[in-house]
């Protein structure tokens, strides 16, 4: 059970670096106005009605949610003595942390 | 300084390394949830969202900007260092591994993203 986590942490971190390359450089670089920052509900709009970048962006969330709150749990484990029950009771926490943040995330999407 | 750099940069790397993961990891996933949190205004309209954007828009907040752009390139260039070493590859050479991968060509990836930014986001404003 524990390689899984420890490959899936692996394979989701290759797949975070592809995805944050790309998220720079659609979100940041690509034009002047974007490098200055200046990010509007319109220039958002016009990408984002794309099926494919709602997917794309809804798994990157998913992605990196699994990732960070994976680790997290690592960090949180390694510093504590929780014990196995303990370990099962954060985990199911983090669980629903995750959820709530994905809903949260994919929410976001729903007026537009 | 110069005893700082041979205390951790040599039998230390390991460990200074493995922070510099954790710590960054951790403010990436604070960062998660600010973001999230901005994202979500996009349910309220145009003038909402442009507003909560325009929030970000101070020099202090393009220079933190830029500030994660290098949190993000540690964290990645040291998590493919730790993907190559824990598949057996390289495990004797880890310290230089670290100084040249991780710092080296980090700081070159990020010179290289944080340069346009700068001028664009802080200079010419």
């Amino acid at each position: 059970m524990t390689a899984i986590w420890w490959w899936l942490q692996r394979i989701t971190g290759a797949a975070l670096v592809v995805l944050l390359i790309m998220h720079f450089w659609v979100e940041h670089f690509v034009s002047e106005n974007l490098r200055r920052g200046d990010l509007t509900y319109d220039a958002i709009r016009a990408r984002i009605t794309n099926p494919a970048w709602q997917a794309i962006d809804i798994a990157f969330l998913l992605i990196a949610l699994v990732h960070g709150l994976s680790g997290a749990r690592n960090i949180l484990l390694d510093y504590s003595r929780i014990g196995r029950r303990g370990a099962r009771f954060a985990t199911a926490g983090l669980v629903v942390i995750g959820a709530v943040w994905a809903w949260w995330g994919i929410a976001a999407f729903r007026n537009l | 300084m110069k005893d700082l750099i041979r205390k951790y940069g040599g039998p230390f790397s390991g460990m200074v390394a493995h922070l510099i993961q954790r710590v960054t990891g951790l403010l990436l996933l604070f960062y998660l949830f600010l973001h999230v949190r901005t994202i979500y205004a996009l349910r309220e309209g145009p003038a909402a969202f442009d507003q909560a954007v325009g929030a970000f828009n101070g020099v202090l907040f393009k220079l933190l900007e830029i500030a994660l752009l290098g949190a993000v390139i540690l964290h990645a260039l040291n998590g493919i260092r730790i993907t190559i070493l824990d598949l057996g590859l390289g495990q004797d050479r880890q310290r230089r591994l670290f100084w040249a991968w991780s710092i080296g060509v980090g700081a070159l990836i990020f010179l290289a993203g944080a340069i346009p930014l700068f001028l664009a986001s802080v200079l010419r404003r």
